[in-house]
C-alpha cells in the first residue's frame, strides 16, 4: 500500500486545509499588529511591525478576565455534573434490573435531539421566580441537564462491551450493586468518561444561547464577544485578542483530544449499525 | 424480572458455571453477610441526583413550552389563555414564514454542503491516513472554535469596506462582485451558510474517516492483489463502507443546523430586515426582546416538531433496539 497515493491528492488536502487556517490565522494575525496598519486589512505588507499593545490593553477595556473566570466557572461545574451522574446512570441502565429501565432509557437518551432553544422560556420564567437570572447555576444547570442524553448513551455503549466476568466475580465477593459500580466498573471505564468531559466541557464553554439568556452583569466570553460586536466597536485588534482568549483554551482541549471525538463518533456508528 | 429485585444478585451470575447450580447459592450467603441493596434501590440511588437535573432542564421545559404556547403572555403581566391562537398568528407573520424558509434553506444546504465536502476530505485522507494528519487536525480545529468567536472571524472577511472577500474580489479584476455580503438581504443567509460550513466541516470528515478507518484491512489488501488502483478501492470499496459514517454526520448536521442560533446572533442579528432569522433566533427575538413569551413559546414548538421529524425514524429505530 505504500506510496501509491497520487501527489495531487496530498496537495489538494493540504491545499484545502491551508485554505481552512485563514480565519483563524487572521484574528491571530489582527491581534499582532498596529490598528492603523490594519485597517484596510490583515493581510497588508506596505508597512509591516508586530506590537503586543492591543494585547496589553484589552484588558482594561473590557471585562477580559472577569469574563475567563466565568467561563471557566461555568464550564467547569457543567462538566463535573454529568461526569459524576452520567456513569452511575449508564451503569444503573446497563447492569440493574428495575422496573421502568427501558422506557427511562428511552426517554433519556431520546431527549438528545431537543434543541436548546426548548429551555429559553420556561426556565427564563422560572429562573426569575427563583432569583437566578445572572447567576452562573441558571447556566449551568441546564448545560449539565442537557448533556445526560448524549453522556449517558455514550458511556452506556462503552459498558456493552464491559467484561461480565469482572462484575460476577465481585458479586461472588459480596459486592452490592453500588459498591460494584464504585469498585468494579468506574476505574476500570475512565476512556468515555474523558469523552464525556472534553465534549461537555468545549460545548459548555463554547455555547452562547444560554449564557446570553440567563446572565446580565458578569458573562461568558462568548457572551462578552458577542457583546462587544454587538455595539459596532471597531477596534479590530482587541476584539481579536479577546476572540483568541476565548478560543484558546477548548482549541488546546480539542486538539489534544480530538481522538476521542472520533471514538464517540466511532461508538456512535457502531451501536447504529 | 420481579424475582431479581428480591436479592441483589445479577441475572448473570446463574451462567456461573458447574460449581454454582441452580440459583446462586454462594451470592447469597455472601450477600447476606453484608447489608447490600437490592437493584431496583441501588438504581434510583445511582439515578435520583440525574433525573433531577434532567426534569428541571428537559422534562419541565417540554411541558411548559408546549403549555405555554397556548398563552398570550405579554412580559410580567399574568398569562391570558389564548387557545390557537398564537399558531394561527405564527403562520399569518410574514416574518415567520420567512423564518421557516430560512431555517429550511440552512438545514438542507448546510448539511448537504458539509457532509459533503467532509465526505469528500475523508476519502481523500483514507488514502495517506498518516500524512494527512496535520491537515485533518486543521480542518477539524475549525469545530472547536465557538461560533461567537468564528462570527468574528467571518465578519473580518465579509465586511465591506476592507474584508478579505471583497479585497481578493478587487485584486483579482471582479470588483463588480464585490458587495456588502452581510448587508444584503440577497446573500446574507449564504453568507452565513459558508461561515457555518467551515465550523461544521470537520465533524462528517472525523465520522467518515473514522469509519473508513474501520474497513477491515484485508479488503484493501484484496484489492490491491486484484490489481484495482487506489481511486478504484476508494469507489467500490471504502465509499460503501464508510456509510455509516455519513449518516451519522448527516444526522448530527441536520439536528446541529435546525437549532442554529449562535452564528447568527453574531454576525447579523437576524438582519438585514429580518431575512436571517431561523426559527431558532426568531424565538430568541419575540420571547426575550420583544417580550411575548407565548408567541415565543409557540416557535419553539414549531421548531420542536421539526426536529422530531428529522429524528423520529432514528429514534424508532434506536427505541427498538435498546434492551
Amino acid at each position: 500500500m505504500k506510496n501509491r497515493t497520487p501527489k495531487w491528492v496530498l496537495i489538494l488536502v493540504g491545499l484545502i486545509a491551508v485554505v481552512w487556517t485563514i480565519p483563524i490565522l487572521g484574528i491571530v494575525i489582527t491581534s499582532l499588529r498596529p490598528l492603523s496598519e490594519i485597517s484596510l486589512g490583515w493581510w497588508r505588507t506596505e508597512e509591516l511591525s508586530f506590537t503586543l499593545d492591543a494585547w496589553t490593553k484589552v484588558w482594561s477595556k473590557y471585562p477580559l478576565a472577569q469574563s475567563f473566570w466565568v467561563s471557566v466557572k461555568v464550564s467547569v461545574l457543567a462538566t463535573i455534573i454529568p461526569v459524576l451522574l452520567a456513569p452511575a446512570g449508564a451503569y444503573a441502565f446497563q447492569f440493574l434490573k428495575f422496573k421502568g429501565r427501558r422506557v427511562l432509557l428511552i426517554i433519556i437518551i431520546n431527549a438528545f435531539v431537543l434543541p436548546n432553544q426548548l429551555v429559553v422560556i420556561p426556565l427564563f420564567r422560572l429562573w426569575r421566580e427563583v432569583g437566578l437570572i445572572d447567576n452562573i447555576w441558571a447556566v449551568i444547570i441546564p448545560s449539565a441537564g442537557l448533556s445526560f442524553a448524549w453522556a449517558v448513551f455514550l458511556v452506556k455503549n462503552y459498558l456493552e462491551d464491559f467484561p461480565k466476568e469482572l462484575i460476577e466475580a465481585a458479586t461472588v465477593d459480596g459486592c452490592g450493586p453500588i459498591a460494584r459500580f464504585f469498585h468494579v466498573v468506574l476505574p476500570n471505564s475512565l476512556t468515555p468518561i474523558a469523552a464525556v468531559a472534553i465534549l461537555q466541557f468545549l460545548w459548555t464553554w463554547n455555547g452562547l444561547l444560554l449564557p446570553v439568556v440567563f446572565l446580565r452583569s458578569e458573562i461568558t466570553l462568548t457572551a462578552l464577544l458577542a457583546r462587544i460586536q454587538g455595539v459596532y466597536d471597531r477596534n479590530w485588534d482587541q476584539v481579536s485578542v479577546a476572540a483568541i482568549v476565548t478560543t484558546v483554551v477548548p482549541l488546546i482541549i480539542f486538539i489534544i483530544f480530538q481522538r476521542y471525538f472520533t471514538a464517540g463518533a466511532s461508538t456512535h456508528t457502531g451501536s447504529k449499525e | 424480572m420481579t424475582s431479581n429485585t428480591l436479592n441483589n444478585s445479577n441475572p448473570d451470575t446463574k451462567s456461573l458455571g458447574g460449581s454454582n447450580q441452580k440459583g446462586s447459592g454462594p451470592t447469597k450467603g455472601a450477600a447476606a453477610s453484608k447489608w447490600v441493596w437490592n437493584d431496583t434501590t441501588a438504581a434510583w440511588i445511582l439515578l435520583t441526583p440525574l433525573l433531577i437535573f434532567f426534569a428541571i432542564s428537559v422534562i419541565y421545559p417540554l411541558f411548559e413550552t408546549v403549555r405555554l404556547s397556548f398563552y398570550d403572555i405579554r412580559g410580567v403581566a399574568k398569562p391570558v389563555w389564548a387557545g390557537f391562537a398564537n399558531y394561527q398568528k405564527l403562520f399569518s407573520d410574514a416574518n415567520f414564514l420567512n423564518a421557516m424558509k430560512a431555517t429550511f434553506q440552512w438545514t438542507i444546504a448546510s448539511t448537504l454542503i458539509s457532509v459533503g465536502i467532509g465526505w469528500a476530505l475523508a476519502l481523500m485522507c483514507s488514502l495517506a491516513p498518516s500524512q494527512t494528519l496535520v491537515f485533518r487536525v486543521m480542518i477539524f480545529a475549525a469545530y472547536g472554535v465557538a461560533e461567537a468567536v468564528s462570527g468574528f472571524m467571518w465578519v473580518g472577511i465579509y465586511r465591506p469596506d476592507a474584508g478579505l472577500l471583497n479585497s481578493i474580489l478587487n485584486g483579482i479584476g471582479l470588483s463588480s462582485w464585490a458587495q456588502p455580503w452581510l448587508g444584503d438581504v440577497n446573500t446574507a443567509l449564504w453568507a452565513i451558510i459558508v461561515a457555518y460550513v467551515w465550523t461544521q466541516v470537520g465533524l462528517p470528515l472525523m465520522t467518515c474517516f473514522a469509519s473508513i478507518q474501520a474497513v477491515p484491512r484485508n479488503l484493501h489488501e484484496a484489492a490491491f492483489i486484484d490489481g484495482a488502483s487506489p481511486i478504484k478501492t476508494l469507489w467500490h470499496i471504502v465509499m460503501p463502507l464508510s456509510l455509516p459514517g455519513v449518516r451519522v454526520a448527516i444526522f448530527i448536521n441536520l439536528l446541529a443546523s435546525l437549532k442554529a442560533f449562535d452564528l447568527i446572533f453574531v454576525l447579523t442579528g437576524g438582519g438585514p430586515i429580518r431575512s436571517t432569522e431561523t426559527i431558532g433566533y426568531f424565538m430568541y427575538r419575540e420571547s426575550m426582546q420583544n417580550f411575548k413569551l407565548g408567541y415565543g413559546a409557540a416557535s419553539t414548538v414549531i421548531l420542536l416538531l421539526a426536529v422530531l421529524l428529522v429524528s423520529i425514524p432514528v429514534i424508532v429505530k434506536r427505541t427498538g433496539d435498546a434492551k
